[in-house]
């Protein structure tokens, strides 16, 4: 017994012995490239897709032959910790992840608040950080934000490119703006109203209302008979979906809408009673895919996560092809850690991927987008690029 | 025109909030049990509602089911829960404080935070007299009136309901001239809860069902409770038509962003004035 037990341990140690030499010899060829993302918790369905993305463009890499530096081959790694949709734990991760000296470029996070607790940890260090999240854009190129992309389009950005496409498409002349009584509704004002009226469209009515509001009914009163075609609202899916109800409900009210968001979800149940929805899709539509590259990555997907695209499939184009924009940028400066370099090089570069990628000086996206469409009870979508 | 259609909008959402008072009302003004999760039946009403609805049923059996659905879980609430609070303030805000959280997040384990509606009997609007009326809302603002008057005779004209007010002025000479007061308080309850469950149907049939749906109109419950006059049925129905007129006004000619802020202006100038609430007794406790 105890001798077979000695044979079984002796056994164990060499199996274990053999896979950290081979660990071993694997490190020294690795890039390990660190992720935060709310794994679990109400924010996965954002960030749960977006790390899907982070760890398919990585496989493909890997697959392909890996990362070719100075004539040194690389295979990627991938460090992941679970925000799990809160501030304190996305600092946590962040902070486990910079304890990592191999670990110079990070990625994840698509909503603010764990998103700005993490960024402010990664602020402090001089690692390369890629985000998602909206506030982002408010680091950028700021002292800290140095060393910080944010892949998706900010407000401004997607404006140049949905208002002109809605504007079109939908064909209003006088539309009224409806939006909750918050921040980014001043915001998304002074974005909209402008280039609404840069596209030939009058906007009369600009109306905020409480944000926890449920009976819509006195403040659409203010829209009804005012002659307007179009209606610009948001900010979210619950919000727009009661809007459009009440709207359809109370009569004599505008029946085409852009919503300032990104789901078609909100119109669908109401497709006959609407002329026309438009919602902005950031970064590729996959439930009408006609652009080969978007088809081929759907089949990839489908292949590397053995599952099928839902609605929130699309997030996972938030960071994928900037994955192979990093390795791409790693190739060209011949560094796997000079992180301003690769910082550099990829801010400088137009990346061709499932979305077309480029940055400014200071990280901020400007990607084309998709514009989602609902007309005459059908869904279809364009692309846009931000002109 | 508008105004007028504004005015019907505020009747309509004042109904509603009538509705959910007419139990805070008989519950907290009349037995004295301070019952916060009577906001939670509003929101399992509207569940019942949107389930009932999804299988097929139709919206009048959803407003049946939903109104015996809340009776009876407030039965067994009043038996398992506050029949043992009576007298005591703080131990029936604490156990109603303890039922909210586990209501609430029950609802949204099993039915996850997702808004929900279905589809209302009467969609679209309607015109008359050149004015444009949702056909839905106005269903509603009819609904509503028939409950409140069937509770206002249920109170003035049955042996229960004179009991029930019996019980309000004086438990203690209630109790003295025979009264089952353990009866009537269960039956208050289920009265409560039953309007509270109507109220959910309601709600569910014009705007979203979330499980964090009942704190809003549990707030304006105890407002409307408060400035109809502690105990007093038609002083909760004046308070909500009144309060639902006050916001949609409110929003439509001033601003929609300060809606929930006119109910509390309203509730001060009148507390002023009435100090026992509108239609406070006096010799009733000042609010």
């Amino acid at each position: 017994m105890n001798l077979r037990f000695f044979f079984c341990t002796a056994r164990l140690a060499a199996v274990a012995f053999g896979g950290l030499m081979l660990a071993g010899s694997g490190l020294a060829q690795t890039i390990k490239l660190g992720m935060v993302n709310s794994l679990t918790g109400p924010h996965s369905s954002f960030d749960l897709p977006a790390s899907e993305g982070v760890l398919m463009a990585v496989d493909e890499i890997n697959k392909r032959g890996g990362v070719n530096v100075k004539g040194k081959k690389y295979t990627i790694s991938v460090a992941s910790e679970d925000a799990q949709s809160k501030p304190e734990f996305a600092v946590s991760g962040a902070q486990r992840l910079l304890r990592d000296d191999d670990i110079k470029v990070i990625f994840g996070i698509l909503t603010s608040g764990p998103g700005m607790a993490a960024a402010t940890a990664f602020g402090k260090s001089d690692v390369l950080y890629i985000g998602g999240f909206t506030l982002l854009d408010t680091l950028l190129g700021k002292p800290g934000g140095e060393l910080m992309i944010r892949t998706l389009n900010n407000d401004a950005t997607v404006a140049k490119s949905f208002v002109p496409a809605s504007v079109q498409e939908l064909g209003v002349k006088k539309v009224g703006i409806m939006l909750p009584n918050e921040d980014v509704s001043r915001s998304i004002v002074a974005v909209y109203k402008p280039l609404l009226e840069a596209n030939g469209v009058q906007v009369p009515i600009v109306e905020y209302f409480q944000p926890d509001t449920q009976d819509f009914a006195p403040v659409l009163r203010k829209f009804q008979n005012q002659g307007l075609d179009g209606m610009l609202t948001g900010t979210n899916d619950a919000l727009v979906e009661a809007i459009l109800r009440q709207a359809t409900e109370l009569g004599g009210l505008p029946k085409k809408f852009m919503y300032r968001g990104g789901s078609g979800a909100p119109a669908l149940k109401y497709a006959k009673a609407v002329d026309g929805f438009t919602w902005q899709i950031l970064t590729r539509d996959l439930d009408n895919a006609a652009d080969p590259k978007v088809k081929g990555w759907i089949e990839r997907y489908k292949a590397f996560t053995k599952k099928d695209v839902s609605p929130n499939t699309y997030w996972a184009l938030t960071f994928y092809d900037t994955v192979f924009m990093v390795a791409k940028a790693m190739e060209e400066v011949g560094s796997v850690t000079d992180v301003k370099a690769i910082d550099a090089k990829v801010k400088d570069m137009k990346y061709e991927g499932v979305r077309t990628m480029r940055f400014d000086k200071d990280g901020h996206a400007q990607s084309d987008i998709d514009i989602g469409m609902l007309k005459n009870g059908k869904v279809s979508s364009v692309r846009a690029a931000a002109s | 025109m508008d105004l007028i259609q504004t005015l019907l909008d505020g009747l309509m959402v004042g109904g509603l909030y009538a509705t959910v008072a007419i139990g805070v009302t008989l519950v907290f003004g009349i037995m004295g049990i301070l019952n916060f999760a009577h906001g939670q039946m509003v929101m399992l009403g509207a569940y019942t509602a949107f389930f009932v609805v999804s299988a097929g049923l139709g919206f009048w059996p959803a407003l049946a089911i939903g109104m015996v659905a809340m009776g009876a879980l407030g039965l067994l609430l009043e038996r398992a829960v506050f029949r043992y609070t009576l007298g005591d303030h703080m131990q029936g805000l604490t156990a109603s404080l303890g039922l909210i959280m586990v209501i609430e997040n029950l609802a949204a384990a099993a039915f996850t935070p997702d808004p929900r509606n279905f589809e209302p009997p009467l969609p679209g609007s309607f015109q008359v007299l050149g004015l444009t009326l949702s056909s839905q809302r106005m269903l509603v603002l009819v609904l509503v009136v028939v409950l409140v008057v069937a509770c206002h005779l249920f109170l003035q004209k049955t042996r229960i309901g004179k009991a029930i007010r019996a019980m309000g002025q004086n438990r203690t000479g209630a109790a003295l001239v025979g009264i089952q007061t353990s009866q009537v308080t269960a039956v208050v309850f289920v009265l409560g809860s039953a309007m509270a469950g109507a109220a959910g149907v309601l709600y569910g049939s014009l705007f979203a069902i979330t499980p964090y749906m009942a704190s809003a109109p549990l707030m304006k419950g105890f407002i409307l409770t408060v400035l109809g006059g502690l105990g007093s049925v038609p002083g909760a129905v004046l308070a909500g038509f009144l309060l639902g007129v006050a916001e949609s006004l409110g929003s439509r000619y001033l601003s929609a962003s300060f809606r929930d802020g006119y109910g509390f202006i309203l509730l001060i100038v009148a507390l002023l004035y009435f100090p026992r609430g509108l239609l406070g007794q006096r010799g009733k406790m000042r609010v």
